[in-house]
């Protein structure tokens, strides 16, 4: 498909700028630029665009979003920023825009961003799902990227993945991915980085398109040095880019794994069994996740290597617990194990093993909850 | 600073989860007393230790107890008010269990750990040291304070190995002595296809010791709360004792003559 765009910016020296980048890409025609959002609305509709460029940094521009969707229902409206704000983008994509695009930008950063926000749009609201255990091994990981793998097949919308166990992440040997950039420098260079540049860090999952993955570190860096603010940015921009996003945390309270919690809309709790002491340490980690006034509905325990798997059994760890177990997966080590030594993707999508249909149940009601709201 | 002699600060340190960091700190404890030394264990995995669970001991005082009177009583304090003992059938060791309470072991300072630690080594011919899996800003200055570090690993599946190579090339670019740092491979003979050589030269050196899989004694030891070097005789007490009469010198063997003079010949070299 052939776009047809107008771009409207207020700086001069900006809108050459920009319409040099614009025109040079194949498949793309500029049709007309304006410096006045008047202008574009009272004119624009004799080039019949499909594609509108706004810039927002001329505050009165926001409150224009509506009447541009009005006046141009088979436009994509994407909103252009030289910095960006957490906040404007909620705002923008409430208002009817498709999604937001850092300037100046590049030919290929303005194409990607067609590209991922031609298809879906940006999100407005995003489920956000963090993954805690109170201790490692806790088959937090396999279940993460096997509920990813289910969501996007599912709900053919857009899942990533932020591999957050800064020190000992081990998403990419799941997915058999070699990353070039992770997680750590995506909080560095967050302050610069819009949803499209941003998406570049996340990597492509071959042969599933709509799921991608923010990989952790290859060397620990020191988990007290990752800052929590930009790391928290980077968590909501990702929640701009995708409608479902996944974190898996490091083990235990720490500042990371704290903030996530507190940023997501669902936090897993969950622990492997290993006839320890783990279910105490989920009783005690749940005592803290008492502080959310809603975390009845907020905190979703799931006990891993439970033999057998039964419902029954999951009624006995809802009553150990005084909490109701929201799922239980059966021991897949020897799967999982099999799969990550031989380097292909540790996720398992078989129907009709218990571990696949507990993992796409989880996956339903996942969707279902959003839906309901 | 006092005066006086200083113990051994024995960690027990990994880069991986569920590797026994806690049964081999446990049972290092127990061998050192029946080998005749004062000991004292202390758990440093602050948020979700399991010490005084695998011991089932009834602790009234926990690190963070003796945090607290640290801070407010720095001329009277005394780290043994706040030991609990240990005792089977005429041994004992001394324990430090982690916080009863989060909020408390959220709240556990790094300087506060050292000092402690310090006033154990007073005390102490060996104070062993249990931890979480991580560099931690505490787990650092802890290996910084150790004598010796046991980095302990398991071979069962890729991430782990991945993890454990990363904290190899992680503990090394610290810059202690090749001695100080132990790799000890738990559960050998568990299910894996990976071959063990091809393990030690991904990390470039061969494992100082290698402990069997013994999940059942394992098991029946948190079970009962007795560590399994008193309590039965199988592959896995056999070695865990051998260990110890490695690290106290009881047994010399060539191996570890020989693996000092590398590590010295590395130092130079390097």
């Amino acid at each position: 498909m052939d776009y047809r765009v107008i771009l409207i910016e207020n700086n001069r020296v900006m809108l050459e700028r920009l319409s040099s980048v614009v025109r040079g890409i194949d498949g793309y025609e500029l049709d007309a630029r304006y410096q006045q959002a008047g202008d574009a609305l009272g004119q624009g509709k004799m080039f019949q665009p499909n594609l509108i460029l706004l810039d927002i940094d001329v505050p009165q521009n926001l409150a224009l979003i509506p009447e541009f969707t009005d006046a141009f229902p088979g436009a994509a409206l994407l909103c252009l920023s030289s910095n960006w704000n957490a906040n404007n983008a909620a705002q923008i994509v409430k208002a009817g825009a498709k999604g937001y695009l850092l300037k100046p930008f590049t030919a290929q950063e303005f194409i990607e961003a067609v590209h991922t926000f031609g298809r879906s749009g940006m999100a407005a609201s995003s489920e956000t799902l963090a993954f805690f255990s109170p201790k490692g091994k806790s088959g937090k990981t396999t279940l993460v990227a096997n509920l990813a793998l289910s969501l996007a097949r599912k709900s053919g919308e857009g899942v990533g993945i932020i591999d957050a166990d800064l020190q000992f992440g081990d998403m990419a040997v799941f997915f058999n991915l070699s990353p070039q950039s992770t997680i750590v420098e995506a909080v560095r260079d967050i302050e610069f980085l819009s949803p499209i540049t941003l998406n570049s860090y996340f990597l492509e999952v071959p042969e599933v398109d709509n799921l991608r993955i923010l990989c952790g570190t290859k060397k620990p860096d020191y988990a007290e040095l990752v800052d929590i603010e930009p790391f928290e940015e980077v968590v909501r921009m990702a929640q701009s880019l995708f409608r479902y996003v996944l974190i898996d945390l490091p083990p235990g309270f720490n500042p990371v794994s704290i903030s996530a919690a507190e940023l997501s809309t669902q936090t897993y709790l969950v622990a492997m069994i290993g006839g320890g002491f783990e279910i105490q340490h989920m009783r005690r980690a749940m005592e803290i996740f008492k502080a959310w006034p809603d975390y009845g509905k907020r905190v979703k325990p799931v006990f891993t290597r439970v033999e057998p798997c039964t419902d029954e059994q999951r009624q006995w760890l809802s009553r150990e617990m005084d909490f109701p177990v929201d799922a239980i997966l059966p021991n897949e080590y020897l799967l999982v194990s099999a799969a990550a030594n031989n380097g292909r993707m540790a996720v398992d999508n078989r129907s009709g093993t218990v571990f696949a249909d507990n993992i796409n149940r989880l996956a339903d009601e996942i969707i279902g909850r959003r839906k309901m709201r | 600073m006092e005066e006086g002699r200083r113990g051994i600060v024995a960690t027990v340190f990994s880069t991986a989860s569920a590797v026994g960091k806690t049964l081999i700190a446990i049972n290092m404890a127990a061998e050192l007393v029946r080998e005749g030394y004062h000991v004292c264990l202390v758990d440093l995995d602050l948020q979700f230790g399991d010490v005084a669970n695998y011991l089932h001991l009834e602790a009234e005082y926990s690190l963070a107890d003796a945090q607290r009177e640290a801070k407010t009583n720095t001329e009277g304090f005394d780290v043994k008010k706040f030991l609990t003992v240990y005792g089977y059938q005429g041994w004992s060791f001394y324990v430090l269990p982690a916080p009863f309470a989060l909020e408390e072991a959220y709240n556990i300072s790094t300087p506060a750990v050292q000092h402690i630690l310090q006033q154990l080594q007073l005390d102490f011919d060996f104070v062993v040291v249990d931890t979480t899996s991580a560099f931690s800003e505490m787990n650092l200055a802890v290996m910084d304070m150790s004598t010796i570090i046991t980095f302990l690993g398991i071979v069962d599946f890729i991430p782990t190995i991945k993890n454990m190579k990363i904290g190899c090339d992680t503990i090394r670019s610290l810059g202690y002595e090749a001695n100080k740092i132990r790799i000890v491979l738990n559960r050998s003979n568990s299910k894996t296809k990976i071959d063990l050589a091809d393990v030690e030269q991904l990390l470039g050196e061969p494992f100082y010791h290698v402990l069997p899989n013994a999940f059942e004694p394992a098991r029946k030891s948190i079970q009962t709360g007795v560590p399994l070097v008193y309590s039965s005789t199988n592959a896995l007490s056999t070695e865990l004792r051998a260990l110890v009469e490695r690290y106290t010198n009881r047994t010399s063997s060539h191996e570890s003559s020989s693996s000092g003079v590398s590590s010295w010949f590395k130092k130079i070299f390097n």
